[in-house]
Parts: C-alpha cells; sequence; structure tokens
C-alpha cells in the first residue's frame, strides 16, 4: 500500500511537471499570465487521470471490492474514502509542483497570495476528484478501462476547467469579476460530491 | 400492436418531412440580409432541439431504470442517444455551413449553443463508447445509466459557463435571431415538428431493435 502510493504518486508529479515544461517549449518560453492559468490546470487535470485510474483497478484485479462491500459499513462510506484519497493526492501533487513552476518560470505571483490559490486548488480538485471517482469506478470494470476514463471525464470537466482557470487567472493578475465562477464552482461542487454519493451504490452493487 | 406505430409514425414522418421541405423552401420568403442560406436554419435548430430531447429522454430513463430496474428502460436510453449522438451531429455539420456565410468564418467559441452542442456530443459519444465497451450483462445498464444521470445534470451547467465565458471574451458579431417573419415561424414549427417525429420514429426502431437483441440473446443462451 505504502509502496504504491508512493509510486503513485511519483508518476503523477512528474508528470504534471513534465506537461508544463512541455507547454513552456509549445509555447516558445514566454507564456502569458492567462495562458499560464491554463497551463498549470491542464497539466494537473491530466495527472489526476493517472491517480483517478489506479484507484479501483487495484481492488478489480485482487477482488477487494468485494472485502470492501462485505463490511458492515455503510457503501457510500466506500465513495467517500475513494473520494477523499483522491482528492489529498491531487492536491499534494498540486502542492508539490507548485514551488518548481514558480522557480522553472520565475513566476513570482504564484506564491504571492496561497491562501487564495490554495482555496481554488481546493475548489477545483474537490470537482475533479468528485466525479472522476465514480466514473473510475465505472470505468474499472469495462474492457478499455484506462483509456474510457478521460472520454468520459474531460467533457464533463469542462465547466469546472474553464472557471478555475478565470479565478486562477484573476488571482495571478486581479481583472475583471469572478463571483459567479466561484459560485458556478461552489454549486458543482456541491452537486457532483452528493450526485456521485447517491448513485455510487448502483455502481458497486454486485 | 407496436408495428402499426411505427407505420403511422413513419408515415407520419415522411409526409411531415415533405410538408416542412414545401414550407422552407417554396412558402417562406428569402431572408433579405442573410440570403438563401438562411433556409438551414430551419434544418439547423430544429436537429439541435431534437438532440437536446434525446438527451432528456436518455436522463429520464436512465433514472427509471435505476428506480425499477425496467429492461425497456435500458433499451430506450441507449437507442435514444444513439439518435441524441446523430442530430448533435448534424447540427454539428450545419452550424459551421451557417456560420461561414453569416460570420465569416466556421466556428466561434463565443456561440454558446454551438459550443454547449460540441460538448454534449464528446458526452454522449463517451456514453456510447461506455455502453459498447461494458460487457453485456445487467451492470452495463447500470453504468450507462449513472452516467446518462452525471452527463444530464452537467448540461445547464456546461452552457451556463460557456455562456459566461463570451461575457469575458467578447464575441466579434453577437447573433441574435430577432423577430422571425410569421411564415417563416410556420415553416420553422413544422419543421421542428417534423424531426421530432423522426426522433419519435427513430426511437420506436432503436427499441424494437433492442427487444430483438435481446431476444437473440436469451435464444442463444438457451442453446
Amino acid at each position: 500500500m505504502e509502496l504504491r502510493t508512493k509510486e503513485l504518486f511519483n508518476s503523477m508529479f512528474l508528470f504534471a511537471l513534465l506537461a508544463l515544461i512541455i507547454f513552456n517549449f509549445a509555447f516558445a518560453g514566454s507564456m502569458p499570465k492567462s495562458v499560464l492559468a491554463g497551463a498549470l490546470w491542464v497539466a494537473f487535470l491530466f495527472a489526476s487521470v493517472l491517480g483517478l485510474n489506479r484507484s479501483f483497478v487495484k481492488e478489480q484485479d485482487k477482488g477487494c471490492l468485494e472485502g470492501l462491500l462485505l463490511a458492515p459499513a455503510d457503501r457510500s462510506a466506500i465513495y467517500f474514502g475513494k473520494f477523499l484519497g483522491n482528492l489529498v493526492f491531487l492536491l499534494f501533487v498540486e502542492a508539490v509542483s507548485l514551488p518548481l513552476v514558480t522557480v522553472f518560470f520565475n513566476r513570482t505571483e504564484i506564491v504571492r497570495h496561497p491562501l487564495e490559490l490554495a482555496g481554488i486548488l481546493i475548489l477545483g480538485s474537490i470537482a475533479i476528484s468528485s466525479v472522476g471517482t465514480i466514473l473510475s469506478a465505472i470505468t474499472a470494470n469495462t474492457k478499455t478501462r484506462e483509456l474510457l476514463l478521460p472520454i468520459l471525464l474531460f467533457p464533463l470537466m469542462i465547466p469546472v476547467i474553464i472557471g478555475a482557470v478565470e479565478i486562477t487567472a484573476y488571482i495571478f493578475e486581479p481583472k475583471g469579476t469572478i463571483g459567479q465562477w466561484l459560485r458556478l464552482l461552489v454549486v458543482y461542487d456541491i452537486i457532483f460530491v452528493l450526485v456521485p454519493y447517491i448513485l455510487f451504490d448502483y455502481v458497486v452493487e454486485e | 400492436m407496436k408495428a402499426d406505430w411505427s407505420k403511422i409514425l413513419s408515415v407520419a414522418t415522411l409526409i411531415m418531412m415533405f410538408v416542412s421541405l414545401y414550407l422552407i423552401f417554396i412558402y417562406a420568403p428569402i431572408e433579405k440580409t442573410m440570403g438563401v442560406v438562411q433556409k438551414i436554419f430551419y434544418v439547423h435548430v430544429s436537429t439541435a432541439w431534437t438532440g437536446f430531447l434525446a438527451f432528456f429522454v436518455v436522463f429520464v430513463s436512465s433514472i427509471i431504470f435505476l428506480r425499477n430496474g425496467s429492461r425497456l428502460a435500458d433499451i430506450v436510453a441507449y437507442a435514444s442517444a444513439e439518435i441524441g449522438v446523430l442530430f448533435t451531429s448534424l447540427t454539428l455539420i450545419t452550424g459551421p455551413m451557417w456560420a461561414r456565410s453569416f460570420w465569416g468564418k466556421w466556428w466561434d467559441w463565443s456561440e454558446p449553443r454551438l459550443v454547449t452542442a460540441l460538448i454534449l456530443w464528446f458526452i454522449y459519444l463517451g456514453y456510447l463508447i461506455l455502453h459498447r465497451s461494458a460487457g453485456e450483462d445487467v451492470r452495463r445498464a447500470r453504468f450507462t445509466s449513472v452516467f446518462g444521470i452525471i452527463a444530464f445534470i452537467n448540461v445547464p451547467i456546461v452552457f451556463l459557463s460557456v455562456r459566461w465565458y463570451r461575457a469575458s471574451h467578447p464575441p466579434l458579431l453577437v447573433f441574435e435571431p430577432g423577430g422571425l417573419d410569421p411564415s417563416m415561424k410556420v415553416a420553422f414549427f413544422v419543421t421542428l415538428f417534423a424531426f421530432t417525429l423522426l426522433y419519435l420514429w427513430l426511437l420506436n426502431l432503436g427499441t424494437r431493435a433492442g427487444k430483438v437483441q435481446d431476444e437473440l440473446r436469451t435464444l442463444k443462451e438457451g442453446l
């Protein structure tokens, strides 16, 4: 368990960092502020898929999920456990990547408002992890597995990415208003923590 | 009695399609600023609405399936998703054709309805792929139903976010159809009705095909 977590963290972290470095070259070394916010979220979303894909596959292979289902606990507890696990993981990857991005890209604005940035990272990551957790529970049971998760997840993440990028860009450089995007993300988070919670029973039912 | 319904629907669809063609090309006048190209509007908006209706049916059928495990609800959900993707594809083909002559470019990211249609197309194509790769048993129906519900709840949020996105990135030219000529309105609503009939007929066919597949599977298992 310990080893597997470490492996996964390393892969996700390196993936996010590599994605950002590729962005740097793709934009000829000069990323404007608005692009930086977008590049960060694209890197985090893509990295999250690596972690989400693993969250049920192992259980599927080793029959652990049956064991979990036999446990005398509410099945939604499994959902919340998996969701929180994925969320903490993603936040950890983000927290470790950001200081490095600050150094590599010489962007002090990234660390100038750490609290606000932490807030939007949490809001955006809740959405990615909650929808990602239930979709990964579904795709782990299909023939195509890893291939399917991003195809199902990304279109559903478009509102989240738009909102998160607008707010992050605002934190880097205050311009315009973000009230509506904050409301959108909060509402999205509430809906998509509750809906998978209600539906999770149907996914794991044998 | 099912076969009769199918016949009635097919004949009604055929007649209404011809009526709408007549109304679009002969009865309704040619729009002054947009010219003949504006005629695509009738088909474009009708397919968009019918596609949306199809996805709503997926949502409702998914809820019904999860509530009582009705096999029919699952078959209807899948058939409706297939038709919805078909109609959304048509919307996405006719949209850029119209936009090209009206805005001078194929695609504009600031037109929220078109962008929402594109995102819906991706979501429900994912639904079809999920259906295909989730095996054959009852679990597939549960998986697709859960996804069908999550997907549809996303639709208003997607639309809202894309519209707000336009507000912060002003478009070159804002399109609003404004007041339509009464004869154009008639042509539009008749076309909309014709496409809704087409949808119902295709749904009927798809549902029957799904039932036949079920029967075939039962027969195979029996052998």
